[in-house]
């Protein structure tokens, strides 16, 4: 059987295959998920992913852009998958979702830190999971025996000894950090793995334009302000995936800079490329350097014995 | 420029004439011998050589004629040189046959009579008189007349040439790294001559290297080749310079100017053990060519683990540069992701060129469904499941749900015999299958049905048919079927396969296989064209180079110094392509061991005050043997003598007659016409 290279695309999905004999590369978008934001683009070492505009058609909301990949290019390393903010990209080599990028130490994951503490979520499952833009909290509550309920129907010291089990969907999670702010203090906490800024320019910025508020999937992010019909940012939950900016029709009316990516450590070149094309040269530099003089600490470490310096 | 040319237009007859017969004005008058030829009964059974020889002793200059038998024969040419000597004969004329079979061997003759072996002339009454008019002989013998009348009139102007010495380059290059490739590598290398062998891809071996099995033998592949592929890279008068192309090759025979760009690997040959550790720390995998992309292998590695040379290579078109292999390799230093394409010249005296051959991808041919249906194979993939260090470790096993088949149907000319297709016979086909079945058979005995779907069983080397009988005994069934209406169906669910096929007498047979091999057509070399274009030899109808002769000179090209062996030349299997690597190695030799290289002093000669430099000739030469250079200010046509094959176009375009042809000049010629027409002209008159 010669070898298949073989690509699909429906309204759900975008779907990319090697098929050899032996093995099996797929590559699945899923386009619920994906939100047409920059990262994939920037990530992949070959080029292969790219952004098209969808055509704006007046008086209807803009829509997000579409993610296109480059058969010809893509060779299924992984990387888009691992650094998708939201999960929407999956790459599987025969059925398993094992990546040698991953295994290899040739791409980080992010970091995404995420905790729930289950005791101080609000007894009302509604509640609880509405906050998340995405959905991606699942709240659950159970009775000593392990049964569900709903603690509407339960009277007050019922509802005190239910169990309440939190579930966070962390793989497709961008960490926005509004269920943080959002549910009682102390119930979540999440540490955002991307840090930047996002500005309008607002003498560039088109009035009575939404597109970028339209497309973007954090509600709260972007805001449209009651004076001058504007869109602001609110930073606070902006997770800097560049969704809004794809779809921007004014260049620089939008100014997106990431300056940090939160990440485990690694040591690659890919990283490094991707990590100059994700946030600048500047700050890839910086965290060269970073790794430079810890690896100088650590050795200097090694040689003078200094092992009590650890826990200071 | 007005001067040169009141020059021409006042003198041109007195100009050219002088040139021309300079010779001959010092020269002694013509002693001219006239030998007819009577060929056996291929002349004499229709000319009056009587009177033909009579009649040659009529023509002015003429002082001797006599018929002979066979003068190309041993006792022939003595009495010739016994004739000359004693006759004092100063120009030669021959009656025979064609000067293309026999001019060499009397030019020999000539020159052991102690005679300048350009003072010699044919004239073919054989293939111009005898063959042609055999109905008229009356009429034929007059022909031949008027043609000896010819030759004796060019006789008598004819001058003395010498030959012209050429340095030789004791280099040889070697175009292509399959096993014609490397016997003829190793068999120049033996002798002594250093050897460059230029290989596309990044290893030598070709398609032997990628076999399991080979026939009729069984003996396995890679370990009867891969000593060989050692040896060549051991080898110390061998230089294998491998992942490069031939950009460009000028000079001739005994001085070739190549052009060769080495590709980057970005691993530095000479830092690199092989070790494969870097392999190892790579993340990335592609599909591997040499398992004909049954497989995989790694961005950074070698595509078979006998490779030779055994440098590893990163394919930068999937490599992500991660630079885990930098860590890998360590102190070693091996790894450079700034290598640049590097260029070579190499000065060789010969070149043999072994490129090999191509494989047909059948996806077109509709019925055979190859491309649609998972498990249906091509002999090159088969050999990669069959072969144990291949990508499934030998086992043999659907690519649909990854079982082991119960029956497997081959089915032969799939591309080849196919006059819509490649009209040749691929030659190695059906043995290969012939082996391809006795190993399933052996293997599995009763646990496996094999068909073999043929038109005409091919086994006619040593060894073959007793190997068609071994397959048949082993239980092999055999189904002799039309080349026409065959085709091939898939059943959507067991993903398992029938084919149907149409005896001679026209009776429909078919057969249930669980798995399909196709034995697809040996085609040229994807590079063939470039390669015929670079080295300026011609290419044939089939695509496959064309030999100088196809049976007596069967590995010479058109190219004095250039050789043919192996599947380029035309499709053979790996016995014949030894050998013919062996007979190209022998015939460079000949060359190579010369010290000078000798051309035939037939070559244009440029009278450089006439030249204007005005490049006509250089555009009309199809040997790129003319060129306009520059002397001092003025520029001037120049004659590589090397390349030049005396084909007379530049002196025929040029437009101030500069150029002439050593005994061939406008006078020479304007002679002959005039002798053949002399007696027309009479005649009317």
């Amino acid at each position: 059987m010669p070898l298949k290279v073989l690509k699909e695309e429906t309204a759900e999905s975008l779907m990319l295959e090697w098929v050899l004999h032996v093995k099996n590369y797929k590559l699945t978008v899923n386009k619920n998920k994906c939100v047409g934001c920059q990262i994939c683009t920037l990530a992949c070492p070959k080029e292969a992913v790219t952004l098209e505009k969808h055509p704006k058609i007046q008086g209807e909301k803009a829509q997000k852009a579409r993610v296109d990949i480059d058969l010809t290019k893509c060779n299924f390393c992984g990387i888009c998958d691992v650094s998708c903010p939201y999960g929407a990209i999956n790459v599987t080599v025969d059925g398993k979702h094992l990546l040698s990028v991953l295994e290899k130490q040739s791409f980080p994951q992010l970091v995404r830190d995420i905790k729930a503490d289950a005791h101080k979520f609000p007894l009302d499952r509604e509640k609880s999971e509405v906050v998340c833009p995405l959905k991606l909290i699942k709240v659950s509550f159970l009775t000593a025996d392990g049964k569900t309920v709903d603690p509407s129907s339960l009277s007050e010291s019922e509802r005190q000894r239910l169990n309440v089990k939190v579930d966070v969907d962390k793989e497709h999670c961008p960490c926005c950090g509004i269920c943080e702010v959002k549910l009682p203090n102390g119930a979540m906490y999440v540490h955002k793995f991307l840090s930047g800024k996002l500005s309008i320019n607002t003498t560039k910025c088109p009035e009575g334009c939404t597109d970028c508020l339209d497309v973007c999937p954090i509600t709260g992010a972007l805001y449209l302000s009651d004076s001058n019909s504007k869109v602001h940012v609110n930073e606070m939950f902006c997770v800097y995936c560049g969704a809004c900016k794809a779809v921007c029709p004014v260049d620089d009316a939008l100014e997106l800079k990431r300056t940090h990516i939160n990440h485990t450590p690694v040591r690659s070149g890919a990283w490094n490329k991707a990590l100059e094309r994700l946030t600048s040269s500047t700050e890839m530099s910086k965290e060269l350097k970073t790794k430079g003089s810890l690896k100088a600490r650590e050795s200097v470490r090694k040689r003078v014995g200094l092992k009590g310096e650890e826990n200071a | 420029m007005p001067r040169r040319a009141r020059k021409k237009a006042e003198a041109p007859e007195k100009e050219k004439r002088s040139r021309q017969t300079k010779p001959k004005a010092k020269a002694e008058t013509p002693r001219i011998g006239v030998f007819v030829c009577q060929c056996g009964s291929n002349i004499a059974s229709v000319i009056d050589v009587d009177a033909l020889t009579k009649y040659a002793k009529t023509l002015r200059n003429v002082v001797h004629a006599e018929n002979m038998n066979y003068p190309c024969s041993h006792e022939g040419q003595e009495a010739m040189i016994a004739t000359i000597k004693g006759k004092k004969l100063n120009r030669v004329v021959v009656a025979g046959c064609s000067p293309r079979l026999y001019e060499p061997t009397f030019q020999r003759c000539v020159s052991q009579a102690e005679l300048n072996p350009w003072l010699f002339e044919m004239a073919n009454i054989r293939e111009f008189a005898s063959y042609c008019h055999q109905s008229t002989p009356a009429e034929a013998t007059e022909k031949a007349k008027d043609t000896v009348r010819m030759a004796v009139a060019k006789a008598r102007l004819l001058e003395p040439l010498k030959p012209i010495e050429l340095p030789m380059a004791k280099k040889v290059m070697v175009v292509g790294g399959g096993i014609a490739g490397i016997n003829a590598a190793l068999d120049l290398a033996d002798m002594g001559f250093k050897v460059y062998m230029v290989e596309k891809t990044e290893t030598i071996g070709g398609y032997m290297a990628l076999l399991d099995k080979t026939f009729p033998t069984l003996d396995c592949s890679i370990c009867i080749e891969g000593p060989k592929m050692v040896d060549v890279g051991r080898h110390p008068n061998i230089e294998i310079i491998s992942y490069a192309d031939i950009l460009k090759v000028d000079g001739y025979a005994g001085n070739f100017k190549v052009k060769v760009r080495k590709n980057p690997r970005y691993v530095i040959a000479a830092n690199c053990t092989g070790c494969g550790e870097c392999r190892d720390a790579c993340p990335i995998e592609y599909p591997n060519y040499a398992d004909m992309y049954l497989g995989v292998r790694k961005a950074i590695s070698i595509p078979f683990g006998q490779a030779v040379p055994l440098t590893h290579t990163i394919n930068r078109d999937y490599c992500i540069e991660c630079y885990k292999c930098v860590d890998a390799c360590g102190a070693r230093q091996a790894i450079n992701f700034d290598q640049k394409p590097e260029e070579v010249e190499l000065n060789v005296g010969a070149i043999v060129v072994t490129i090999g051959y191509g494989m047909y991808n059948p996806k077109d041919l509709e019925w055979t469904g190859y491309g649609k249906f998972s498990n249906v194979f091509t002999a090159l993939e088969f050999e990669r499941l069959i072969l144990a260090a291949g990508p499934t470790g030998g086992k043999v096993v659907r690519a649909s749900d990854g079982q082991k088949p119960h029956s497997v149907a081959f089915i032969q000319c799939v591309g080849s015999r196919d006059i819509n297709r490649y009209e040749y016979c691929s030659s190695f086909c059906c043995m290969y299958t012939l082996k391809h079945a006795v190993m399933l058979k052996e293997k599995y005995r009763e646990a496996i049905e094999v068909y073999v779907f043929y038109n005409d069983m091919r086994s006619n080397f040593k060894g073959y048919e007793e190997f068609f009988n071994r397959a048949q005994k082993s239980g092999v069934k055999f189904i002799r079927v039309k080349l026409e209406n065959r085709r091939i169906t898939e059943d959507a669910q067991t993903k398992s396969l029938t084919v149907y096929g149409e005896t001679e007498d026209g009776k429909p047979v078919s057969a249930e296989a669980d798995m399909v091999v196709l034995a697809n057509a040996a085609v040229p070399a994807e590079t063939g064209r470039e390669v015929a274009r670079i080295l300026n030899i011609p290419l044939g109808k089939d695509g496959f180079f064309v030999e100088c002769q196809p049976k007596i000179r069967p590995t010479d090209t058109d190219v004095p110094g250039i050789f043919l062996a192996g599947a380029c030349q035309g499709l053979k299997d790996i016995p014949y392509s030894v050998a013919q690597g062996s007979a190209a190695a022998a015939q460079a030799a000949c060359v190579l061991s010369k010290d000078s290289w000798t051309v035939e002093p037939l070559v244009a000669r440029v009278n450089e005050e006439l030249c204007s430099g005005c490049g006509v000739c250089e555009s009309a030469c199809s040997y790129r043997a003319i060129n306009v250079e520059k002397v001092g200010e003025k520029p001037v046509a120049k004659v590589v003598e090397g390349l030049c094959r005396g084909c007379g176009i530049c002196s025929s375009a040029c437009p101030m007659d500069a150029i002439t042809m050593p005994n061939y000049s406008d006078n020479q010629i304007l002679t002959q016409i005039q002798a053949v027409m002399e007696k027309r002209v009479r005649k009317r008159e």
